[in-house]
């Protein structure tokens, strides 16, 4: 089950990081 | 040669996650679609403007694209939150989605294993009986709306960025961010995606009553009649 907890934490982190990107991107007018 | 037992791991991982594998690598293949499928209408449009195209990583850099992505995100975090939340509550006689009719609502702790009714194998905060069980007990449905507020809350960021940026093209004012959440825009962008949602959701519902798909969890099996409910094939 490594991998699997592995890819729920892979998962989650590209969702956070992704919004987290376009946060900033929105939040400094590019 | 290599460790068969190895080999067999290896296989095994692979096999074990396909599903989520599977759709993470369809999700980023066509992400990178979009970008590039974007890019060029968006140096469309800037030519039909007059002004100068831009590069991809300037594109990838821009809430335009931005806005895009998060726009269709935050529907279908908030497509599963309704999903996994109104599940509890509504069902749908015949349909493989739905519970068992007389199974509405929260159910007893001996159904769900928890607290003096969780086993070995439960989940350990399943077994206990103060918040973490309430936590954990809603940790899906919380996961998910979370989810779906931060990414509305992202197309309403990069929503401002991008209308004002076509505003200040036209030599128009900018708008603030309370003034873009009840622009037609925002609204247009947010309710074009939730209709296909509702739809979508309905539609599997009530086709998966008489239509099967053999080998699928999200269908009955194919034999199985039309009203029995909340079996998976």
């Amino acid at each position: 089950m490594t991998g699997t907890r592995i890819l729920f934490a892979l998962c989650l982190a590209v969702i956070v990081g992704g919004l987290g990107y376009f946060l900033v991107i929105g939040a400094t007018y590019r | 040669m290599s460790d068969p037992d190895d080999r067999r791991r290896s296989r095994g991982l692979w096999r074990d996650n396909g599903l989520t594998l599977g759709f993470g690598c369809g999700f980023l293949l066509v992400l990178a679609g979009q970008a590039l499928a974007g890019h060029a209408a968006f140096n469309e449009q800037l030519t039909v403007d007059g002004l100068q195209r831009i590069g991809l990583g300037a594109y990838l850099t821009s809430s335009d694209f931005a806005v895009d992505v998060t726009e269709n995100w935050q529907s279908e975090f908030l497509q599963f939150t309704l999903y996994i939340l109104g599940t509890v509550w509504l069902v749908q006689r015949g349909s493989p989605e739905s519970k068992e009719v007389h199974k509405i609502g929260k159910e007893t702790d001996r159904e769900q294993r928890v607290g003096a009714h969780a086993r070995k194998d439960s989940p350990r905060w399943a077994g206990t009986r103060d918040w973490r069980q309430k936590l954990y007990s809603r940790s899906l449905g919380l996961v998910m709306g979370l989810l779906f507020l931060l990414s509305w809350f992202a197309q309403s960021v990069c929503g401002t960025a991008a209308h004002n940026e076509q505003r200040l093209r036209q030599l128009q004012e900018p708008v603030g961010w309370g003034s873009y959440l009840a622009s037609a825009d925002f609204w247009n962008r947010t309710l074009q995606n939730w209709q296909s949602e509702l739809l979508a959701v309905a539609a599997m519902v009530i086709l998966s009553v008489y239509l099967r798909q053999r080998g699928s969890p999200e269908s009955k099996p194919v034999g199985a009649p039309h009203a029995s409910t909340g079996v998976e094939g």
